[in-house]
């Protein structure tokens, strides 16, 4: 048989299993696929979040975070830098991929030199320390909680992307549905638009930077604009560290309170 | 709610001071700073020589009060300076924080306090302080049930933040920290008492007759068989989290006994504080929008007074306290708890009933991206049908500064919250954080 007879088919058998697995590929295996995306067994990050209100006015807040995944699931450990009002304050969660279990979450007040068990439930549909990202858009949502639907694809700024829309399966949720732009290329979203109960666009998401680190894709910077409100929240992720070692220690309530 | 900025008051419990009159002893201010200023000293050179990292930063504050009923006397003013520093050293960190106060009302609050000042070292087995620290037990919000280590200040009742009205004590503490267990012994060789509303100038102080002083001991006499002690074993599992413990003490809060000096033709009002043995627990679990909050004690040999007072009785206490949070959502909370206590033995020359209870409750409600906070605090003394309720509003004016205001609302029947009627007051704060 002729070599390259061989070669074409060949090329021609991967080309269309690819068009194929593309094909059929549904929004919630892509959603499945965005929420599995490499990103090490544990990571490390400073955040730094700028907040403006419509007049122009800023208010900043600095915070370190560490993650470490256990199976499924993800611990989590913030510690507050900035403002000084809330320095020293520690946030612990664990992040269960079981939909029907409601994460584990402490608070540390260094102010009352305490640690509070919070409601793992209903701070996730708040925002996240005055910002406009809530709890949950912080943490990890779970892939079925929300129904995904593959709208369509498109370039967004010259980079290929799916367009997925998703739909909460429960009512208490602060979106109806949001649309998003899944990246092809890193499984990172480019944009996201938020609705309301009204079906009125609330908030857009816009992803302004993605880095590679240690080959790791991550988003490097971001922002959430409620666009009702015209009140802006730009999150930055600097000293974005991957694999790096940390044990259950790190993610308990004493190391909570014994802080940075 | 959001979450991070949960700073909000916490109502402390009744002082227990309805026999009190009036003083002229001078409570000790500033503070005795003990040997731990040595120890800040002597670690702060080490540091410093090593260029080790630091962190330096506090708040300046200013608070007034003013009672609504003529002719509006100042009730609180205060301003304040609060200086914390950090010093890090390899597994050990050196902390303490300064307090530099002008009081306008109370001469004897203007001064320097040393507020807290200890070392810290910790490695993955062991967590040890030693020096003047607040130590904080329990799950209750404000009352105290095994919350039984760290006094509190009522000199001017709850005008101030309630991690203010906590009291640091000389101690030591060494802790377990594991993964889901921590055990933790504390030791606090010589033991403060709650600070009361005694003076002749403090609009706080009870009513009571012109030819009374007081004898109010700050603490136990410095001997070792007179030191706190105790132990607790803390749990954090997946569904709830509990915790056991014990302590030897004293009851903090003085139990009054008078006697009558007929050379003086005057009533002195002793303060007795008693050992007594603490067994409890406490426990908080999280079920869907809600908290649990659970805590429950038995006091061994406490120190209670009686209705004539002229003595005392020492009686085996059992406490519970039940508190429901609930995280609305849309940045609405909502809290309360019941507290009940009752008196094994009883004796009806006692001044307290075999059962009394109390209620407290919360509501709070976030606004402007977070920037505004509003609250109600309420607190029922149910057995005198009497009741305290504070509703406050505070404003992040910026980072750094925090502006509050709000009104404070005494009633009832009887008992001391009913006393206090006249300081229903209006107060405004402000504060700025460096």
């Amino acid at each position: 048989m002729d070599l390259k007879m061989v070669k074409k088919g060949a090329i021609l058998v991967v080309a269309l299993a690819s068009f194929v697995a593309a094909e059929s590929l549904s929004g919630r295996d892509i959603v499945q696929k965005v929420k599995d995306r490499p990103d090490g067994d544990t990571r490390s990050s400073e955040l730094q979040m700028t907040l403006i209100n419509k007049g122009g006015s800023k208010r900043e807040r600095k915070i370190t975070s560490f993650a470490m995944d256990v199976g499924k699931d993800t611990k989590q450990i913030m510690f507050f830098r900035y403002p000084n009002d809330v320095k020293g304050t520690g946030f612990l969660t664990v992040d269960y991929d079981d939909i029907s279990k409601d994460d584990d979450k402490w608070l540390y007040l260094p102010a009352m030199k305490k640690t509070r068990r919070i409601s793992g439930k209903s701070s996730k549909t708040d925002y996240f320390m005055g910002s406009d990202f809530t709890y949950d858009d912080v943490g990890q949502r779970n892939v079925d909680e929300d129904t995904h639907t593959l709208l369509r694809e498109e370039k967004v700024d010259g980079v290929d992307c799916w367009v997925i829309e998703s739909v909460p399966k429960k009512g208490d949720e602060i979106f109806s549905k949001k649309i998003s732009w899944i990246r092809k290329d890193c499984l990172i979203a480019a944009k996201v638009e938020y609705y309301d109960k009204l079906g009125k666009l609330h908030r857009f998401l816009k992803v302004e930077k993605v880095v590679q680190v240690d080959g790791f894709w991550a988003i490097g910077k971001m922002s959430m604009e409620n666009v009702q409100t015209s009140h802006k929240t730009i999150l930055e992720f600097g000293e974005l560290k991957f694999n790096i070692p940390l044990d259950a220690k790190t993610f308990t309530v004493p190391r909570l309170e014994r802080g940075l | 709610m959001n979450l991070i900025h949960c700073h909000a008051r916490e109502g402390g419990h009744l002082p227990q001071i309805k026999h009190l009159m009036n003083t002229n002893k001078k409570r000790r201010f500033p503070a005795k700073p003990g040997m731990t200023p040595l120890v800040f000293a002597f670690f702060a050179t080490i540091a410093v020589a090593q260029e080790s990292p630091f962190q330096f930063n506090g708040f300046v504050d200013t608070y007034h009060a003013a009672q609504t009923e003529w002719p509006h006397d100042m009730t609180s003013s205060r301003t304040r300076l609060r200086t914390e520093l950090r010093v890090d050293y390899e597994n050990a960190y050196l902390f303490a924080s300064l307090n530099a106060t002008h009081n306008s009302v109370l001469d004897d609050r203007t001064g320097v306090q040393l507020q807290e000042a200890y070392f810290n070292y910790t490695n993955s087995v062991l967590d040890i302080r030693a020096g003047r620290q607040i130590v904080v037990w329990g799950v209750a919000d404000g009352l105290r049930v095994t919350d039984l280590i760290s006094p509190v200040d009522y000199t001017e009742f709850m005008s101030s933040d309630y991690d203010d009205l906590r009291m640091a004590v000389d101690g030591f503490r060494i802790k377990y920290p594991g993964e889901r267990v921590n055990a933790e012994i504390v030791y606090v060789p010589v033991p403060r008492y709650f600070q009361m509303p005694i003076q002749e100038d403090n609009p706080w102080r009870p009513d009571m007759p012109e030819n009374a002083t007081f004898d109010f001991p700050e603490g136990p006499e410095a001997r070792f068989k007179n030191g706190d002690f105790g132990t607790r074993l803390s749990f954090f599992l997946s569904n709830f989290d509990f915790s056991v413990s014990a302590l030897h003490t004293h009851n903090q809060s003085p139990v009054t006994v008078a006697n009558y000096d007929i050379e003086k033709d005057s009533i002195i009002i002793h303060g007795v504080h008693e050992t007594m043995t603490m067994f409890g627990g406490d426990l908080s679990m999280p079920l869907g929008e809600f908290v649990i909050r659970a805590e429950v004690a038995e006091y061994l040999g406490e120190a209670l007074g009686y209705r004539s007072n002229f003595d005392y009785a020492r009686k085996n206490t059992f406490n519970a306290l039940g508190g429901i949070d609930w995280y609305a959502g849309n940045n609405w909370t909502f809290m309360v708890q019941y507290l009940h206590k009752y008196i094994a033995d009883y004796s009806d020359e006692l001044s307290a009933e075999k059962n009394t209870s109390e209620m407290t409750f919360r509501i709070s409600k976030e606004l402007l991206n977070n920037t505004l906070k509003l609250s109600l605090y309420g607190m029922f003394d149910i057995d005198n049908l009497a009741y305290y309720g504070r509703a406050s509003g505070d404003y992040a004016l910026t980072d750094q500064v925090t502006l509050s205001a709000g009104y404070d609302h005494f009633g009832g029947k009887r008992g001391q919250l009913a006393q206090y009627k006249k300081n229903r007051e209006v107060w405004a704060k402000a504060k700025y954080y460096f």
